[in-house]
């Protein structure tokens, strides 16, 4: 039994209030001035030994009562009902545990280590992979089985550092983490040893085995073949067949011979088409099923569609040098830039901003509500957008669309003739200009907008200082900002050689394809790709494919000495124990027994003292 | 006489009320109307034959008393008033001592209570025209104010009554033995004491008066607490008076007192009564009324 605060039981002392008064008075009758006394007559206070036991029982109900207040005001709980009351089983849910009978396995341990806890302990349930998801926060041990229907093995790759912290996570004071795994070596790959408190126990339930792996670890195009490197992880020799699927149309096959522990390159005989998605796969009926098939994307770059929303009406529209700019670094043969007023951009569908990969905003001018909601729509869904300051830009429309807390206020400003300097060479923007990145400086800006850079990242500045390039993330898109003109009203940018590639660079890094990877993991995919193996096209028109983490078909294990070596013990979590014991108090509210005890016990002391009396 | 006063509403009766009042000529009038106004019939009706004023009818007056040849000349109710062939000559007597500022469980001592209940009278008394006369004692006369009709007299002895003080030990019988000898003529003496002394010299004292030709009526003001005696718990009994202390169980004495006390008061109904004196015993918890009733029935027997 601790207390939450001790100095309250200081109070504790009134104690000697009641034995103090009784010291004084036990053997004292009470004077009663009176009249008819001689009517009176003397008798012996009767039954005193009666009366001394009453008032025994009075004095013990007075201490009990003070004693119970001042206990309830210090708080008491049982410490132990709390941090070592908690059991977390973090279960591997890794492609790993998919080999036969290892997660049904895995299934078994888990429930026998919820059967473990002990009476009142809570239970809690993770399921990790590469990121740990709590399937039964603590609580009973009914709640964790029923979480379990959910449990199944995922296609992520084992890493034990996101289960162990997220167990930690759940209960800073302490508990016992019972961690359910085939402790596959690549769990701990690129890792440090995690320190773990010293209020904190941890268990490992091995269930894992020898079993073999066979994986597709990467499959490459050359220009008359496919190479497919073929991981045999088991024990016995890897003779089978290597296919090749060309959107679901077999296209070639070789058989393969590759000796356990080695990786053998395969030549697939198949001319490679210029496009389309082809899946390499093996049969490994013994391993693991995520890493039998691996995809590979044949398309070419997508190309960026390009929108450009340009102020309309009469004299020259907007966007003119943009346009040429664009079209210029575009050899296909087919225009990839469209120019639309503003107005004629609120007549599109709502997906009808979905064909392309950036929008290019000169103008906020015949934009309605829908047509603006709708490109926050896209540049959230992954969409670019690149906005140039420009007369016909409306900032607080465009924060407005998008959400921008602060609001974008900008103070169009002309204090002199301006150069712009590259803040970062490094930036994706500016890298492909190289040593030809100081040519910027010979633009003349005279006009520009002074925009503060809260929320955003500045890509190139204004010699003065001012934020000329920003850039901002926003949901799964992203926003390129120029705080000048790009149709020479405000400067003579676009009569420079420099205007094409920054134009260019401007807007494909604006629209993602400047990083665009086509491989993913399941962990690493973009949204609207994933989480499984597959292929994927994303709203920006990008084709990904994603496939299992190779390192993840290693069937090198852990020994648990091994695994125990990478957890460091660390001191108790004493900055952390005020909040423990807190939550265990306000969990047991043990004080409030204690205030009804003491309101029994005065009522039991004024009913022994009125029918005693 | 009055009826009984069963029904009346005798909230400016209650010594709750009473208590809360200032000066004593505002608790005195206080009780006398009201008590008056719940009577159904006045008290006024003339204690003597010879005609004296008329006066306006008020509600209450008895209809025979209505003069129906003014009514015939006038068309207004006139009562006759009869002045009195004697005025009488009353004596409040009233006990300070140190038993009388008990005060249990009611709202006021017993001398307060006896206090305004002798003010009650005097008011009632000047109102009928009677000389008031007040005697406070304890073991001695401690004021003495003779007995007088004048219009300013009553303010006198509602005064001196305001300014009572509480004695020490009391003996009832010396006063009463004092006046006996002092008195002159008919007089109506009221005796206001708790009558908690030995009872054989106050009855001596009190047949004294009496066998002077002296009405006498005694108030014996006692407390609930005396009356019932309702202490718990072992406890020192000390005597107000005599400083005597008596420990004991009141669970275990508290038969044998009120027995005793019963015996007292029986012992002085049946001396008093069989003397020809009125003997009413109050409770201090308890409106006035019963007290003034009993007053205007010894006074009713004098005309």
């Amino acid at each position: 039994m601790s207390f939450l605060y001790p100095a309250f039981l200081i109070a504790g002392v009134a104690i000697a209030v009641p034995i103090v008064l009784h010291l004084l008075r036990r053997e004292v009758a009470p004077e009663v001035p009176f009249t008819a006394v001689r009517l009176l007559r003397r008798s012996p206070v009767p039954r005193r030994d009666r009366r001394r036991l009453r008032d025994l029982l009075l004095l013990a109900a007075r201490v009990l009562a003070l004693a119970l207040l001042a206990a309830a005001f210090a708080r008491p709980y049982v410490p132990s009902a709390a941090g070592a009351g908690l059991r977390v089983v973090a279960v591997d849910r890794s492609f790993s545990m998919s080999a036969p009978g290892r997660f049904e396995r895995a299934l078994e341990a888990t429930r026998a280590a919820i059967a473990e806890a002990g009476a009142g302990e809570r239970v809690a349930v993770i399921a990790f992979d590469e990121r740990a998801d709590v399937l039964a926060e603590p609580g009973s041990a009914a709640d964790a089985r029923h979480a379990l229907q959910a449990l199944a093995p995922g296609f992520g790759a084992t890493r034990y550092r996101p289960g162990i912290e997220a167990a930690l996570n759940l209960s800073p004071g302490g508990g016992r983490l019972v961690l359910v795994s085939d402790l596959t070596r690549t769990g701990w790959e690129d890792d440090q040893p995690v320190t773990v408190p010293a209020d904190w126990a941890i268990d490992f339930r091995d269930v894992g085995d020898e079993a073999g792996n066979v994986a597709v670890a990467a499959v490459r195009r050359e220009p008359d073949r496919l190479v497919a490197a073929i991981r045999n992880a088991g024990h016995a020799v890897f003779d089978g067949e290597v296919r090749a699927d060309l959107e679901g149309r077999r296209v070639g096959q070789v058989r393969a011979r590759v000796d356990p522990g080695a990786t053998a390159d395969v030549v697939v005989p198949v001319g490679v088409p210029a496009a389309g998605v082809l899946a390499v796969s093996i049969d490994d009926g013994g391993g693991f099923a995520a890493d039998n098939t691996r995809y590979l994307a044949l398309d070419p770059a997508a190309r960026t569609r390009v929108l450009i929303v340009m102020a309309g009406g009469p004299g020259r529209p907007s966007g003119f040098f943009l346009a040429r700019a664009l079209e210029a670094a575009d050899e296909a043969p087919e225009p990839a830039v469209v120019s639309m007023a503003g107005a004629e951009v609120s007549k599109l569908p709502p997906s009808g901003l979905a064909d392309y990969g950036a929008v290019a905003l000169l103008s906020t001018r015949g934009l309605d509500r829908p047509a603006r909601e709708a490109l926050g729509t896209f540049v959230r869904h992954g969409g670019g957008l690149f906005v140039a300051a420009a007369p016909d830009v409306e900032a607080a429309l465009l924060s407005d669309a998008l959400g921008w807390e602060p609001a974008l206020a900008p103070a169009a400003t002309a204090d002199g003739v301006l150069a712009l300097a590259a803040t970062d060479l490094r930036h994706p923007i500016f890298e492909p200009f190289g040593a030809l990145a100081a040519n910027l400086g010979q633009v003349r800006f005279e006009r520009v907008w002074r925009v503060q850079d809260g929320g955003w990242d500045v890509a190139a500045r204004f010699d003065d200082g001012t934020p000329a390039l920003l850039e901002r993330e926003e949901g799964s898109g992203r926003v390129v900002l120029f705080a000048s003109d790009v149709d020479r009203r405000w400067n003579d940018f676009p009569l420079h050689p420099s205007f094409v590639p920054f134009a260019v660079e401007s807007i494909r890094y604006a629209s993602g394809a400047v990083h665009a990877e086509t491989e993913y993991t399941p962990a690493t995919a973009p949204s609207g790709a994933g989480p499984h193996p597959g292929v994927f096209r994303l709203a920006s028109g990008r084709l990904v494919t994603v496939n299992a983490d190779a390192r993840e078909s290693s069937t090198t294990r852990m020994t648990p000495a091994e695994f125990q070596e990478m957890i460091r013990p660390g001191a108790a979590t004493a900055a952390a124990a005020a909040p423990q014991a807190r939550e265990a108090e306000a969990a047991q509210s043990y004080w409030r027994y204690g205030l009804l005890l003491m309101l029994a016990v005065l009522v039991g002391e004024s009913i022994v003292g009125r029918s005693w009396s | 006489m009055a009826e009984s006063t069963g029904a009346r509403d005798l909230t400016f009766l209650d010594p709750a009320v009473l208590a809360r009042l200032g000066t004593m000529e505002l608790k005195a009038r206080t009780v006398v109307e009201g008590f008056l106004a719940g009577l159904h019939r006045s008290p006024y009706k003339g204690f003597s034959v010879e005609f004296a004023e008329y006066r306006q009818y008020i509600p209450g007056d008895d209809l025979s008393m209505l003069d129906w040849k003014v009514y015939a000349r006038s068309d207004r109710h006139y009562v006759r008033k009869s002045e009195e062939e004697t005025n009488v000559e009353c004596h409040l007597l009233v006990d300070l001592s140190a038993s009388m500022g008990y005060r249990g469980s009611a709202p006021m001592s017993k001398l307060d209570y006896g206090s305004v209940l002798a003010a009650s009278l005097a008011f009632l008394m000047h109102r009928q025209r009677d000389a008031t006369g007040l005697i406070t004692f304890d073991e001695r006369i401690a004021f003495r104010l003779p007995a007088s009709a004048r219009p300013g007299h009553l303010q006198t002895v509602l005064l001196a009554l305001g300014r009572i003080e509480q004695g020490t030990r009391s003996d009832v019988a010396r006063p009463l033995h004092q006046l006996a000898e002092a008195l002159v003529k008919r007089s109506l003496v009221v005796l206001i004491s708790d009558l908690l002394d030995d009872p054989e010299p106050i009855v001596k004292g009190l047949k004294h008066l009496k066998f002077r030709g002296t009405d006498v009526i005694v108030f014996q003001v006692l407390d609930p607490n005396e009356l019932t005696f309702p202490f718990r718990g072992p406890a020192r009994f000390r005597d107000l008076e005599s400083q005597q202390e008596i420990t004991a169980e009141p669970s275990e004495i508290r038969a044998t007192y009120l027995r005793d006390l019963a015996g007292l008061t029986l012992h002085y109904d049946r001396a008093l009564r069989g003397a020809g004196i009125d003997y009413v015993q109050l409770d201090t918890s308890q409106p006035l009324d019963f007290a003034l009733l009993a007053y205007l029935a010894a006074r009713s027997r004098r005309k």
